[in-house]
């Protein structure tokens, strides 16, 4: 019975009393609940596809947001995991289990031997070299039909699951704790991993940062490494969930995808590559179910994105979350936006004026 | 003889034509409290971010505890003591003031195996307690005024345990007061006087500075710098009587900085 009130003291002290985190428990929630409401294939396969982009998404804010690393080609570690997977499977006969896990770090081994050039530039130049690494592996890759099923692709790959709601429930929980782990991992805050602040500085300031003594470039290595790898996951999960792995997944309009989707939710925050994601994607999938829609859903997605950049230049959650919450001036703790004092130091969060 | 702490051997940086620095050779010791001064595009700054590395010199060596610097990143010479500031600020402008200082904690330098994030936030405190800006430790660093960025530049520094100190005009930018007051600690800092649990003995400094009056009672030693080349080196007192100095620098404020060196 104690353990219950202090665990319940504990959750209403670093849940409760946030409004950003109870947005995110309630999404959760809805997220692991969702195949209880309704069993229509269309909308889980809806809610799949989401959480797979989003767990894309959120890889490129960790390595561009966080790290400050602009990468445009991020396409590369998707598709390159996700054909992985698909050979292995298709050729070795391997269970997804075994192919998601080595597809990513062949993503990471790409990626880092692409990192070696390209981490000698930095700001657009990097962004620009980036870009062309995707259209360089498409090119190699309709170089050997045989093996890479030229433009068609790999098909016939083993399903995630034998059921649709377990695949769903498998691709649910990989996100979680991935975003979990990513979340934690660029926390200038954290309590646990000491590498977030040194990310955050590296993109601050980068000669401060070595002129501090770190080691920026092996930083930037492991930025690249642990965004790769989750891409790479992505990757893998979409192939397996699609049963196709596709030259499409390497094209520049889908690394160009993770960049509107993460500036929208807003950038340097995990959560606002979510948000951008399940906002967005489900958004232009309902909307080409009227005909209407159909036919103007890019221009309505094109008005959206610059109307969410002129009114809320920082992303649409940092907006909300400003909205919501009010920080300590004195112990810069975050409070509810009712609140008038703070919750920890009584500090008055107003001007008494007001 | 052991190896002198810091040696600088025919130290010759060229930008295209120009050449700032021109074959510059001192020593310092691992206890002296030296000033780098000299007229505006002496070299002075070109000469502290060349024994840095964040310039690389066109032809001379850097040596550093005996070992050749040279060239080496800035970090490997970080990590092994020598810390420098800069003298344009770069702080990390969205990050808390002692996020800031934590960053240089965890440099390989000054890491220990298995310590805390809290502790880590202490030992950054302690340092931010030394320059006195740690009132607005939570406070992100971009709200900071010039004077207190620049103190925040002397803790980032040494944040880092450094044997070393490079400092670029840790003066520029602050009122007498605050002058007086960073002058009084890094003396301390010298002398190895308490400061959180850092330092057991003070590290070495090298200082670029135009404040002379603050500057000069400090000091163990001067160097003068002249259009790339070393003009007169020597003690305070004997600096400020030099002819060629006065002439090429000081003016004729001499008589009154000779008497409070002196």
């Amino acid at each position: 019975m104690t353990y219950l009130l202090l665990w319940y003291g504990w959750f209403r002290g670093e849940i409760l009393a946030i409004p950003g985190r109870v947005i995110a428990l309630l999404f959760f929630l809805v997220l692991f609940g969702a195949p209880l409401v309704t069993q229509d294939p269309y909308y889980l396969r809806m809610i799949t596809l989401a959480t797979i982009f989003a767990l894309f998404a959120t890889s490129w804010d960790v390595l561009s947001g966080f790290t400050g690393q602009i990468n445009l080609g991020h396409a590369l570690f998707f598709g390159v995991s996700g054909y992985m997977a698909g050979l292995l499977n298709t050729h070795f006969g391997m269970p997804p289990w075994l192919t998601i896990p080595t597809g990513a770090l062949t993503g990471v081994a790409v990626g880092l031997i692409a990192g070696i050039p390209a981490l000698r530039l930095r700001g657009i130049y990097l962004g620009l070299v980036t870009l062309t690494f995707p259209l360089i592996l498409l090119g190699v890759f309709f170089t050997f039909p045989e093996f890479t099923g030229g433009e068609l692709g790999i098909s016939g790959i083993e399903r995630l699951a034998f059921s649709r709601i377990l695949s769903y429930y498998i691709v649910v929980a990989v996100f979680t704790l991935s975003v979990f782990f990513m979340w934690k991992f660029t926390d200038a805050g954290s309590k646990i991993f000491r590498v977030g602040l040194i990310l955050h500085a590296i993109r601050e300031d980068e000669i401060t940062a070595r002129a501090s003594g770190i080691n920026t470039t092996g930083y930037k290595f492991l930025a690249f490494a642990v965004s790769g790898f989750f891409a790479g996951i992505a990757g893998g999960l979409f192939v397996h969930y699609m049963r196709i792995a596709a030259p499409s997944m390497l094209e520049l309009v889908f690394s160009f995808q993770a960049i509107l989707w993460t500036i929208f939710g807003g950038v340097a925050t995990i959560y606002g590559a979510v948000a951008g994601v399940f906002i967005l994607f489900p958004m232009l999938e309902l909307l080409s179910l009227t005909e209407w829609g159909e036919q103007s859903r890019f221009i309505i997605f094109t008005v959206i994105l610059i109307l969410t950049l002129l009114f809320m230049p920082e992303g649409l959650t940092v907006w909300v979350l400003d909205k919501l919450e009010i920080k300590c001036p004195r112990c810069k703790l975050v409070n509810v936006f009712t609140r008038r004092t703070c919750r920890a130091c009584r500090a008055p969060l107003r001007n008494q004026e007001n | 003889m052991a190896a002198p702490f810091l040696e600088v051997r025919n130290l010759v940086k060229e930008f295209g034509e120009l050449r700032a620095v021109n074959k510059v050779s001192f020593e310092i010791g691992a206890d002296e409290m030296v000033g780098l001064i000299g007229p505006n595009g002496a070299g002075k700054s070109t000469l502290i971010r060349l024994i840095t590395g964040i310039l690389k010199p066109t032809s001379g060596q850097v040596l550093f505890k005996g070992e050749d610097i040279t060239g080496q990143p800035i970090h490997k010479t970080v990590n092994m003591g020598l810390a420098s500031t800069f003298q344009i600020v770069k702080p990390f402008r969205h990050l808390p003031v002692v996020a800031n200082v934590m960053v240089p904690c965890l440099c390989q330098r000054s890491r220990r195996k298995g310590e805390w994030v809290k502790t880590v936030e202490l030992r950054a405190r302690d340092s931010l307690e030394f320059c006195g800006i740690s009132d607005l430790a939570l406070e992100p660093a971009s709200v900071l005024s010039h004077g207190d960025l620049k103190r925040l530049e002397l803790a980032r520094a040494i944040a880092t345990e450094p044997d070393l100190l490079l400092l670029d005009e840790p003066f520029g930018g602050l009122n007498p007061a605050e002058t007086r007051l960073v002058a009084k600690s890094l003396k301390r800092l010298h002398k190895g006087g308490r400061f959180g649990r850092l330092h057991s003995e003070g590290p070495a400094m090298m200082i670029v500075e135009h404040k002379l009056t603050e500057l000069m009672p400090m000091l163990d030693r001067v160097i003068v710098l002249s259009f790339g080349e070393i003009l007169a080196v020597g003690t305070p007192a004997e600096v400020v009587s030099n002819k060629e100095v006065i002439k090429a620098y000081i003016g004729k404020e001499v008589k009154a900085l000779a008497t409070q060196s002196g």
